[in-house]
């Protein structure tokens, strides 16, 4: 009898949201937010066991799609698929209308700082940005100045990462503006759950993320050097090594353009081409997934094999557009992050739409004294660290890692940043046995070529361990999918 | 097309093609032993040469009587990773090229390569093979029809695919030449065209089975299985799609359809070889070949071939207009 009833279950109808932490789908009483009710409804119609076959249904098909991140460990790799979690991330319309165009205005913001930096300088000179913390960010390149890419644009895909604190506020955590990765996940994502919960969609209408690479091809072309109708468009991948490297393949047939590498392309007389079964065929725009450092062995890494020798020259001379810009790395720089509310107000003249979390910058005496003092209270992240790496939770640390950082950080104060823990928001999760809270966040991603535009959603992460604020797929995440509903429901 | 990229396209399309040749070579060979009694040494020895494994073979089986154990040669040919040509290591470089160039060939070929990689790794191989091994050989068989069949549905028909099928008509050219030549070199003497035994009509027969030749050789000649009739059908049947010459036309008009109109100079050579090739064998009836001798023309085919592939190599994937010369390489081989 007491298996019959675990069986029959519905899905969310033991959950629990953790006490006061936001929950994306219910209100601390336990009901479901008037917003996303319907949502919620028609998931707790689903029962366990018709769950547990949809999941299991569900990673088969991003097996056998290949949907996967290699592991190369031996010469026969591992893959891995992210963890994909069935019950989707839910976002009532009028919540994402405001990030939108919250997301908009940071990131005309952020390419008009960078327009700035590597042109006039202007927000160094009145010093409303230290000039010094911008010429020692890592990302900074000199070499640069005065080199203006088409149309002005440098962020033409950005990944903005959201965290929801307790009060319901999704304020800004971090900006990626070099080679944001993870779209491919929100595109498969939908297609996997249209497949396995057809009926979800029925009660619900979500916003469609079809659009992204047709978006982003019309966006690169438009900004090609030869005009939208004669500019061949590549996509640039370090290779089949890379982790990511199932994305670039993906949005190269997406959007029906070459995958190419480093060694498939030369330059000759500052202009790119491709070795083609033909001979040279001029390329004029590329999405590139390789890092600034590793993409022209002439301009910085010597010891790049993944680059293309003499790119940057052809880049300076106008002739090709390369996504996302170089030098991108200074804007999104942990330390400069502090200061993208002061480049709205200086650029755009508005206020930000959307908050951000309080940032020590441990380059400042007071503020350093601040962080060293109380570590176990912040949480310190290396500047120019990605991917969940290179960062402390002060208060799930030991006394011994808080040595440690401390003295990381006395070493190198330009090198660390410091936030307190923002108590990010759960979802309902699928834990193996039951539904519990686990935390998210939310990378939407902002495509600009000559207009900017907002994907619906983005991608969900979600730290599946119990009780942890990690959300990286290197460290135990996984994602969800995530809807943005097209009406409020009645 | 990017060179590198037609590269991949060249070879995965010839894995896939090794993938179900070897297959079909080792299910067949299974099937004609059970009510033949040949001596030991044509048994499955032959099988090993086709596939061009003595040597490795012998490397790592050096137990003159492991050529004649039946079940270790199936295994070596279908799931030992050492061995080139076995099923695994075709499904598996197959893959690994399509992966590289998934974008190339298209989600829908590419989720049907990883499928049948999957099942083949996974349990679900091994169990089938060991339960019905029939049924097996079937299904690695299918697998690649349903690639060859998914790209030719899907992909537009222009570089990628052309030097895709380009690709698995020199690899099943070359398997059909090597599978007669072998199949000569047990029987030789026999073929004159008289009255056989019934043992040797039946090899005739398996070597028509070994091409999936069967019913289309008894839509088109009448009479008897004779040495010269199928050696005659296997190298110069125009309509068959695996005999030799069929493979060279084919791959000929995919070559006409990769060289640029408006660069005559690019693919010459390969194209000049195969023309040759093709034209040598067109010129000539299956008496005169047999009595100029057999062994002779097939190694030229076989010789040929490569040379073909070399040539294809230095017009396309390597092409010299485009300095720096390319440091890495593609994927493609074991």
């Amino acid at each position: 009898m007491k298996r019959n009833h675990r069986r029959s279950r519905g899905l969310l109808s033991d959950y629990r949201p953790l006490p006061r932490v936001h929950d994306e789908l219910f209100l601390e009483d336990g009901s479901p937010r008037p917003a996303v009710a319907a949502v919620a409804r028609a998931l707790d119609a689903i029962e366990e066991g018709e769950f547990r076959t949809r999941q299991r249904l569900a990673d088969s098909v991003f097996h056998r799609n290949g949907i996967t991140f290699s592991v190369y460990s031996d010469q026969r790799g591992v893959e891995r698929i992210f963890p994909f979690d069935l019950i989707p991330r839910v976002l009532a319309p009028a919540d994402w209308a405001r990030v939108a165009r919250g997301l908009d205005q940071r990131v005309r913001a952020l390419n008009l700082f960078l327009a700035d930096v590597y042109g006039e300088a202007r927000i160094l000179a009145e010093g409303r940005i230290p000039r010094e913390l911008c010429e020692s960010s890592a990302g900074f390149l000199p070499s640069l100045r005065g080199v203006r890419p088409p149309g002005g644009v440098y962020v033409h895909v950005a990944g903005i990462d959201l965290v929801r604190e307790p009060g319901g506020e999704l304020l800004v955590l971090e900006d990626n503006l070099r080679c944001p990765s993870g779209v491919s996940y929100v595109l498969e994502n939908r297609e996997v759950m249209k497949r396995v919960l057809p009926d979800l969609f029925a009660t619900a209408h979500v916003r469609s993320v079809d659009e992204y690479p047709t978006r982003l091809r019309e966006a690169l072309l438009e900004l090609g050097p030869a005009g939208p109708a004669h500019s061949a468009l590549v996509v640039l991948t370090p290779g089949i090594h890379n982790s990511a490297y199932f994305e670039h393949s993906f949005l190269a047939r997406q959007m029906g353009c070459e995958l190419v590498q480093g060694s498939d392309l030369f330059v000759h007389g500052d202009r790119v081409y491709a070795k083609t079964t033909t001979g040279p065929s001029a390329v004029e725009v590329i999405y590139r997934r390789v890092d600034d450092q590793f993409l022209d062995p002439q301009s910085f890494r010597a010891d790049s094999v993944l680059g293309v020798p003499g790119l940057v020259r052809a880049y300076a001379a106008g002739n090709v557009t390369i996504a996302n810009a170089l030098g991108n790395g200074v804007a999104d720089d942990k330390c400069i992050y502090a200061f993208v509310p002061e480049m709205i107000r200086f650029y755009l003249s508005e206020e930000p739409i959307l908050g951000q979390v309080e940032t020590l910058l441990c380059s400042r005496e007071q503020d350093r004294a601040r962080v060293l003092d109380r570590l176990a209270d912040h949480v310190v992240k290396a500047v120019d660290a990605s991917g969940g790496y290179g960062m402390l939770i002060g208060p799930r640390s030991t006394r011994e890692e808080r040595a440690e950082f401390a003295e990381r950080i006395r070493q190198n104060p330009r090198g660390y940043i410091a936030q307190p823990l923002v108590e990010l928001s759960t979802c309902p999760t699928w834990a193996g046995h039951d539904t519990k809270a686990r935390r998210v966040d939310l990378r939407p991603y902002v495509v600009s070529g000559r207009t900017t535009w907002v994907l619906p959603g983005g991608l969900t992460r979600v730290a599946l361990e119990e009780g942890s604020y990690v959300v990286n797929s290197s460290q135990g995440g996984g994602s969800k999918d995530t809807w943005v509903l097209e009406t409020e429901a009645p | 097309m990017i060179s590198r990229v037609a590269e991949s396209c060249f070879w995965l399309h010839r894995y896939v093609e090794r993938a179900e040749n070897t297959a079909r070579l080792l299910e067949v060979n299974r099937l004609f032993l059970l009510d033949v009694s040949l001596p030991e040494l044509q048994r499955w020895q032959p099988v090993v040469v086709v596939s061009g494994e003595r040597e490795r073979f012998a490397e790592h089986f050096p137990d003159p009587e492991a050529q004649n154990d039946g079940e270790l040669v199936q295994t070596y040919l279908t799931w030992d990773e050492r061995c080139p040509v076995s099923i695994v290591s075709s499904a598996y470089w197959a893959r690994e090229n399509a992966r590289v160039v998934r974008d190339a060939i298209g989600s829908a070929g590419w989720e049907t390569l990883n499928g049948f990689w999957h099942w083949l790794r996974g349990g679900s191989g091994r169990r089938l093979w060991a339960f019905d091994r029939a049924e097996f050989y079937l299904r690695v068989r299918h697998a690649a029809s349903l690639f060859q069949g998914v790209c030719q549905a899907n992909m537009l028909h222009e570089q990628p695919l052309d030097f895709m099928r380009l690709g698995a008509l020199l690899e099943r050219c070359g398997q059909t030449a090597r599978m007669v030549d072998v199949k000569y070199h047990t029987l030789g003497p026999t073929v004159r065209g008289i009255a056989e035994t019934p043992l040797e009509a039946a090899q005739w027969l398996a070597l028509l089975r070994s091409c999936s030749a069967v019913e289309p050789f008894f839509k088109r000649v009448r009479g008897l299985p004779t040495g010269a009739a199928v050696v005659g059908f296997l190298i110069l049947e125009p309509d068959f799609p695996r005999s030799v010459l069929h493979c060279l036309d084919r791959a000929e008009r995919f070559l006409r359809r990769l060289r640029p109109a408006a660069a005559p100079e690019v693919g010459r050579s390969s194209a000049e070889l195969l023309a040759g090739l093709a034209r040598g064998l067109r010129a000539q009836s299956i008496e005169q070949i047999l009595a100029a001798g057999l062994h002779e023309e097939l190694t030229r085919v076989i010789d040929t071939s490569a040379q073909i592939c070399d040539a294809v190599y230095a017009d396309y994937f390597n092409p010299t207009l485009a300095p720096p010369p390319s440091a890495s390489a593609a994927m493609h081989e074991p």
